[in-house]
C-alpha cells in the first residue's frame, strides 16, 4: 500500500514528559484517516511535527515517500493544513488574508481566491475584517486557506470546532468530495461520531501513544457482543459470577452488569441470579458501538 | 523574497500601529517647536538657528522618544505572528524561518526610516513656521538636507542596535517586556547623554557618532563602533538562533 504520511518511532519530549511516544502512523493514499483521542492525547503535537512546526525529539516522518528532513519544500507545497483555531491577521479581510497566502504559495491568481472563498460561502464577507468573523467563519476561512492551492494532502486538526450542525455537515460532505477527487486527508478529532462517518482508517492516540490503527470496516467487525442485566444488587452478582459461574469478562455500571462471555447461556445466568435472591428487572443482548470500543481501548471514560 | 516583502507590507494595511507610530514621532517636532517658542519669549537675546532645532530634535529622537517607539514597532512586528497565531498558517506553506525574519528586519528598517523622515519633515515644517513668524538664523536648504542625511544615518544606527529587542519580543511573545527594557535603556541614555563615558554605551554612542561629539569624548571611535556592532550582532544571533530552533506550540 502507498502511504502519503508514514511516521517511524516519532517522539516528542518536553522535559521528562513524552507528549508523543514512538508513534508509527500510516496514512494510505486517497483515504480519510481519522486520528482520535482525548484532549491532550498528543494528536496536535504529532500533526505539528508532520508540518515542521515542532521538531521531533526522535523518529522520522515520511511525506509522499520521502523523509521530511530531506526534501521539505517540495513535500510541503503539496500539503494544506489547519492546526487548532486558524490564525489570520485580524486587521485584514478574509480576501486579504487569502491574498497573502496566495502570494506566498507562488502568486495564485485572484480568481482562485474568489473561487475558494465561494466554496466555503465567504464570498460576500468582503467588508468584514477577520476580527469581526464568527468562530464558524474563521474555521471556514481556515479551510479555504488549506485547500486554495489544491493540495494532495490535507492535515486538519479539529476542523469542525466551533461549527454549527449545518456547518459540520457541509464540511463533512466537502471533505468527502475532496477525497473523491483524490485528496488524502488526515483529520483529528475528539468527537468520534464525526470521524466515524467519514474516515476510512482510524488511529487512536492515548497519552502520547498510538494504541490502535485499523480500517474502519475491520474495526466495526471487532465490536463485541454483550448481555446486559439490570439487577438489584451488583455486589452479590459479582460474587455469583466469580464463584458460581466462573465468568470474569464483565463490567459493572450502577445497577447494570454487562457480560461479554457467552459460553454460559443467558437463561442459566438469569436462573442463577434468581436462585441467589437477586432480582433481575431487565435483560437484553447488545453489540458495543464504536464509541464504547474506543472508550474501552483508552481505559474507560468518554472519547468525546 | 519580493512576495514576502509585499505580504509583510500588506499585513500592515489598516493597522493602527502605523498611525500611532506616526503620531508618536510627530510629538518630537512639536516639543522642539514649543521649546523654541519658550526660548524666544523668555530669552529673546538667545539666537535660534535651524541647526539647533535639528540638533535638539535628533537628540530626543535618538535617545528618548523614537527609541521607545521603534522598540514598540519592533515588538509589534516580531510578536504579532504569535499573538495572532499566524505562524502555524505561514510556516507550513512552507516559508523559510530565516527568510521570514530577514523580511521582518527589512520591514522594520523601512518603517524606521519612514518615521525618521516623518520626524525630519515635522521639524522642517515647524522650523519654517517659526522662521516665518520670528526668524531663524541660517535657514538654508543645504542645512535642511544635511540634517536629513544625519537623521537617516541616525535611524540606521538605531536600527542596528535594536536587534536585541527583536529577540526579547520573540522570546516573550508580546509588547510589555520589550517596551520596559527600552525604557531602562532610554533612562541610561538620558543619564549618559551629557557624559563622555556615553561613548561606551552603545545607545548613546550612536547619537555621539551622528552629531560628531564622539571625537570630543576622549574615547576611541573604533571602540564605540565595536561596542555598537557587538550589541547588534548578539541581538541578531539570538533572534535567528531562537526562531530557527523554536517549536511553535
Amino acid at each position: 500500500m502507498q502511504y502519503v504520511i508514514e511516521t517511524e518511532n516519532l517522539t516528542k519530549q518536553y522535559g521528562n514528559t513524552k507528549v508523543v511516544n514512538g508513534i508509527n502512523l500510516h496514512v494510505p493514499k486517497g483515504t480519510i484517516y481519522g486520528l482520535l483521542g482525548r484532549n491532550g492525547a498528543g494528536k496536535t503535537t504529532a500533526m505539528k511535527m508532520m508540518l515542521n512546526l515542532v521538531k521531533p525529539t526522535k523518529g522520522n516522518i515520511y511525506l509522499f515517500g520521502e523523509n521530511s528532513k530531506e526534501n521539505i519544500y517540495k513535500a510541503y507545497s503539496k500539503i494544506g493544513s489547519i492546526i487548532e483555531t486558524p490564525g489570520f491577521y485580524t486587521n485584514l479581510t478574509g480576501y486579504e488574508n487569502l491574498k497573502i497566502i496566495a502570494k506566498l504559495r507562488g502568486n495564485l491568481p485572484h480568481e482562485k481566491i474568489i473561487t475558494t472563498l465561494k466554496s466555503v460561502n465567504l464570498e460576500n464577507e468582503n467588508g468584514k475584517t477577520f476580527s469581526d468573523y464568527s468562530l464558524g467563519m474563521k474555521q471556514r476561512l481556515g479551510i479555504a486557506a488549506a485547500i486554495m492551492h489544491d493540495p494532495e494532502l490535507l492535515i486538519l486538526d479539529e476542523p469542525i470546532n466551533g461549527l454549527d450542525p449545518i456547518g459540520i455537515s457541509l464540511v463533512r460532505s466537502f471533505l468527502l468530495d475532496l477525497k473523491n477527487q483524490g485528496t488524502t486527508i488526515l483529520i483529528s478529532s475528539h468527537v468520534l461520531s464525526e470521524i466515524e462517518q467519514i474516515a476510512d482508517v482510524i488511529g487512536v492516540m492515548n497519552k502520547g501513544t498510538l494504541i490502535e490503527e485499523a480500517d474502519i470496516v475491520e474495526l466495526r467487525k471487532r465490536k463485541r457482543k454483550y448481555c446486559e442485566f439490570i439487577v438489584s444488587d451488583t455486589n452479590k452478582v459479582k460474587n455469583i459470577l466469580n464463584k458460581h459461574l466462573k465468568i470474569t469478562d464483565f463490567t459493572i455500571q450502577e445497577n447494570t452488569i454487562r457480560i461479554y462471555d457467552f459460553k454460559t447461556p443467558v437463561e442459566e445466568i438469569n436462573k442463577t441470579f434468581v436462585k441467589n435472591n437477586v432480582a433481575v428487572t431487565g435483560i437484553r443482548t447488545e453489540e458495543e458501538n464504536l464509541e464504547e470500543y474506543f472508550s474501552n481501548l483508552i481505559g474507560g471514560g468518554q472519547i468525546a | 523574497m519580493r512576495n514576502l516583502i509585499y505580504c509583510e507590507l500588506l499585513k500592515l494595511k489598516k493597522s493602527k500601529m502605523i498611525l500611532i507610530s506616526i503620531l508618536g514621532v510627530l510629538s518630537n517636532p512639536c516639543l522642539i517647536f514649543i521649546e523654541a517658542l519658550e526660548t524666544h519669549f523668555r530669552h529673546p537675546e538667545n539666537v535660534l538657528t535651524l541647526d539647533s532645532m535639528f540638533n535638539n530634535s535628533l537628540m530626543y529622537i535618538m535617545l528618548l522618544t523614537n527609541m521607545i517607539i521603534y522598540v514598540a514597532i519592533t515588538a509589534y512586528l516580531f510578536s504579532r505572528e504569535y499573538t495572532e497565531h499566524t505562524l502555524k498558517t505561514l510556516l507550513p506553506i512552507p516559508i523559510s524561518r530565516t527568510k521570514l525574519l530577514c523580511v521582518k528586519f527589512y520591514t522594520l528598517l523601512l518603517w524606521i526610516i519612514m518615521l525618521t523622515i516623518t520626524a525630519w519633515l515635522g521639524v522642517f515644517l515647524l522650523s519654517l513656521t517659526f522662521h516665518l513668524m520670528f526668524h531663524l538664523e541660517r535657514f538654508t536648504l543645504i542645512i535642511t538636507l544635511k540634517w536629513l542625511i544625519c537623521f537617516i544615518f541616525g535611524s540606521m544606527l538605531m536600527f542596528i542596535t535594536i536587534s536585541p529587542f527583536a529577540y526579547i519580543a520573540l522570546k516573550t511573545k508580546g509588547f510589555v517586556i520589550p517596551v520596559i527594557s527600552a525604557s531602562v535603556i532610554v533612562m541610561g541614555s538620558a543619564a549618559l547623554s551629557n557624559q563622555d563615558i556615553g561613548a561606551l554605551y552603545p545607545y548613546t554612542a550612536t547619537f555621539f557618532l551622528v552629531n560628531g561629539r564622539i571625537f570630543n569624548t576622549g574615547y576611541s571611535v573604533i571602540v564605540a563602533v565595536i561596542l555598537i556592532l557587538l550589541v547588534s550582532i548578539i541581538g541578531y544571533y539570538l533572534t535567528f538562533s531562537h526562531f530557527i530552533k523554536e517549536d511553535i506550540r
